[in-house]
């Protein structure tokens, strides 16, 4: 039961959303310009946005980084835009997820469940990170998919662990290869490939046909539910 | 020659005028000045007239100092050695004196005709650099032909065809001179019998480009080397000038092609947004529904294939404009696979099944055009298919081959060749729901990413679409 602030130029856009949204419980609060969008997030309560990124009077890849200044509130883009250097532009700043239109709206539902559970992800050392069938104790270098244990070297227990942790949501490659391999390793796309592919070669029933790994060509790689 | 010929009158004078003074003075003057006088004619004559001259002089200064003032006077007779050594003396002076003034007069002929030569090339250059740019080139060529007679610029093509001013062997020189880079035509080692001189625009060592064309002096007097190698300069400034107007030229010309890139960008990226707003707004509300109505399932399937024939019209157009820049990663075949089928609605009764070897290598592609690529071959494959679509990869030596199979009724013969066209649709088949572009665009993207693909048979005699695509180099992690 949260509160989603929709932010899109088109009115009819909106009434859709707001439909879509119902079936999970989520209230849409909805705002047509970049500015009633502000005066919204700055009364506060306000749990997701959902953001088109052609608005009329501002460019909401500015916009993004503008609501990260007052507020953690997870982001996603909901646009036409179909060019992956804007998409990865979002995530890079800051964006949580993107939903490209036309949307599945059980797509876009599920992003958002990724996105809110995540706000409320438990901490602590000893912490289990569950996501679908993953399930890792970080501390004790532990991973069962499935049920069933799995032995993984430690770039591939890295990487898990980094896409368990984003719960669903998409990381870029550059943000995977950064956070396991270091900031100089930022376009070395192929490390990633590599383990990845070993990845699914121990964790995926048919590695041919990936159901948990998944990956949007030239943007980067998420975790199905 | 009027000017050596005034030479041996001004030595026939000078003699005779000192003769005339040393004869009437020789009693106050002396035997020994005398003779010295005699020098006087012979230095002139020899530094203004040179050898001939001078010689000239000399001989006659012997002789009269011989007849006039060498006792016995008034004979050619020689007394003593030491007359004999004056002659020698008169004539030694000549010779070397006309040598010297012979070789400062070369000097200075050469460096007179050097300093013209830069003033020409420099006035040459300042009429090629002043304004308006447009004209420079004629202002340079009525330069040159204002001194060096008439002169034309014949372009590579067709040097000069058909132009009644050139003879056959004109056009041979020409010719020649295009294509090798060569000076030929009069005045050179190449067909010198020709009427004109070929001077090429461009260095030897660039063939091709224009070729200057200078007729051969209206006085009929052969052109000197020097001088053709003067006009050879002067050419290749004309050229740097062409070149550099071509190149000028040339950025104009990509800056509107520029602009024309990023309006016709614009307007794709605006139009694709301003349909795909309420083709959301259709598609969500369809999808609502979709659970209790076949029709509006339908509808929906009707809608995300219109989404996909947007995406199709935007690629072809990027083709045309040519503003495909392909970012070339390594990338695993199975993710591009995995994410094109999810883009796919399946229909009823049709499966897919996918082969692809778990130890395949990574092949160097665009992520994205090869998702397009795939998504494109999957949906006509699952348009045509009766029941089973196959997708199997496999290493073929550097490259890796994607072959995509259906089970329909595949492409006629006569019609393979046309099936990549934009809408070219085969006859047989039922073609009706695609956009007529998407095959098209497979070609378009693949050729721009350095795959190759062709259209065979399948075993079942469907059709079977193989793409062939490089390998990445051996993976470093």
């Amino acid at each position: 039961m949260s509160r989603v602030l929709c932010i899109d130029d088109e009115p009819a856009i909106l009434r859709l959303l707001a439909v879509v949204l119902a079936p999970d419980g989520h209230e849409a609060v909805l705002a047509r310009t970049a500015r009633e969008a502000m005066d919204v997030l700055a009364r506060g309560g306000i749990d997701a946005v959902l953001l088109d990124l052609g608005l009329p009077d501002r460019d909401g890849l500015e916009l993004i980084p503008a609501i990260r200044a007052v507020s953690v509130v997870p982001i996603i883009v909901v646009s036409a835009r179909t060019d992956v250097s804007g998409k990865v532009a979002a995530l890079d700043l800051g964006a949580a997820d993107y939903v490209t239109k036309p949307f599945d709206g059980e797509e876009l539902r599920a992003r958002l469940r990724a996105v809110l559970r995540q706000g409320s992800a438990p901490g602590g050392p000893d912490a289990v990170i569950e996501h679908g069938p993953v399930r890792m104790i970080p501390s004790r270098h532990e991973v069962f998919v499935e049920g069933r244990a799995v032995a993984l070297t430690p770039k591939e227990f890295a990487v898990l662990k980094a896409l368990a942790m984003a719960g669903g949501r998409i990381l870029t490659h550059a943000a995977l290869l950064e956070t396991v391999w270091g900031k100089a390793h930022r376009d070395d796309v192929e490390y990633l490939r590599v383990v990845v592919r070993a990845l699914r070669l121990k964790i995926e029933r048919d590695p041919a046909q990936p159901q948990i790994v998944r990956n949007e060509p030239g943007i980067g790689y998420r975790l199905q539910d | 020659m009027p000017r050596s010929s005034s030479s041996y009158v001004a030595a026939l004078l000078g003699v005779g005028v000192v003769a005339w003074l040393t004869s009437s003075f020789l009693p106050v003057l002396g035997l020994a000045s005398a003779a010295l006088l005699f020098l006087l004619p012979v230095l002139f004559t020899a530094a203004r007239g040179g050898v001939g001259p001078g010689l000239l002089a000399a001989l006659l200064g012997a002789s009269a100092y011989n007849f006039f003032l060498l006792p016995p006077r008034l004979t050619f007779r020689v007394h003593g050695l030491d007359n004999l050594i004056s002659v020698a003396v008169l004539v030694a002076v000549a010779l070397v004196t006309s040598r010297l003034a012979t070789r400062l007069k070369a000097r200075e002929n050469e460096a007179l005709e050097g300093a013209r030569t830069s003033r020409e090339l420099a006035e040459l250059a300042a009429a090629l650099s002043g304004h308006p740019a447009q004209s420079a080139e004629a202002r340079g060529l009525a330069l040159i032909a204002e001194r060096y007679g008439e002169i034309r610029l014949l372009d590579d093509k067709a040097p000069a065809e058909g132009d009644p001013a050139f003879s056959s062997l004109d056009l041979a020189a020409a010719a020649w001179a295009a294509h090798n880079g060569d000076i030929t035509g009069h005045g050179s080692d190449v067909m010198p019998a020709a009427d004109w001189t070929f001077l090429p625009l461009a260095p030897k060592n660039r063939r091709g480009g224009a070729i200057a064309a200078i007729a051969r002096p209206a006085d009929g007097t052969p052109r000197p080397a020097a001088q053709i190698a003067h006009l050879r300069q002067m050419c290749l400034q004309l050229g740097q000038c062409r070149d550099r107007d071509a190149l000028e030229a040339e950025r104009r010309e990509r800056e509107m092609l520029a602009e024309s890139d990023r309006l016709r960008r614009t307007m794709l990226a605006a139009l694709a947004h301003d349909f795909r707003t309420p083709l959301t707004v259709i598609s969500g509300r369809l999808e609502m529904l979709a659970d209790s109505s076949a029709d509006a399932r339908e509808a929906l399937a009707a809608a995300l294939r219109l989404d996909r024939m947007m995406s199709d019209l935007v690629g072809a157009a990027r083709i045309e404009a040519g503003m495909l820049a392909p970012a070339i990663e390594s990338v695993d075949l199975v993710d591009v696979v995995a994410s094109a089928d999810d883009r796919l609605a399946r229909p009823p009764g049709i499966t897919l099944s996918r082969a692809i070897p778990a130890d395949l290598p990574f092949v160097a592609a665009d992520p994205v055009l090869l998702q397009h690529v795939l998504t494109n071959l999957l949906d006509n494959a699952l348009r045509h298919a009766r029941a089973r679509v196959t997708l199997t990869a496999r290493r073929d030596g550097d490259t890796v081959a994607v072959c995509v199979a259906d089970d329909g009724p595949g492409v006629p013969e006569g019609e393979q060749a046309r099936i990549f066209e934009r809408f070219a649709r085969a006859e047989g088949g039922d073609r009706s729901s695609g956009s007529g572009l998407g095959l098209a665009i497979v070609k378009g993207f693949a050729e721009a990413m350095g795959m190759t693909v062709h259209l065979g048979t399948a075993p079942g005699g469907g059709a079977a679409f193989t793409l062939t695509i490089p390998l990445r180099e051996a993976p470093r992690a």
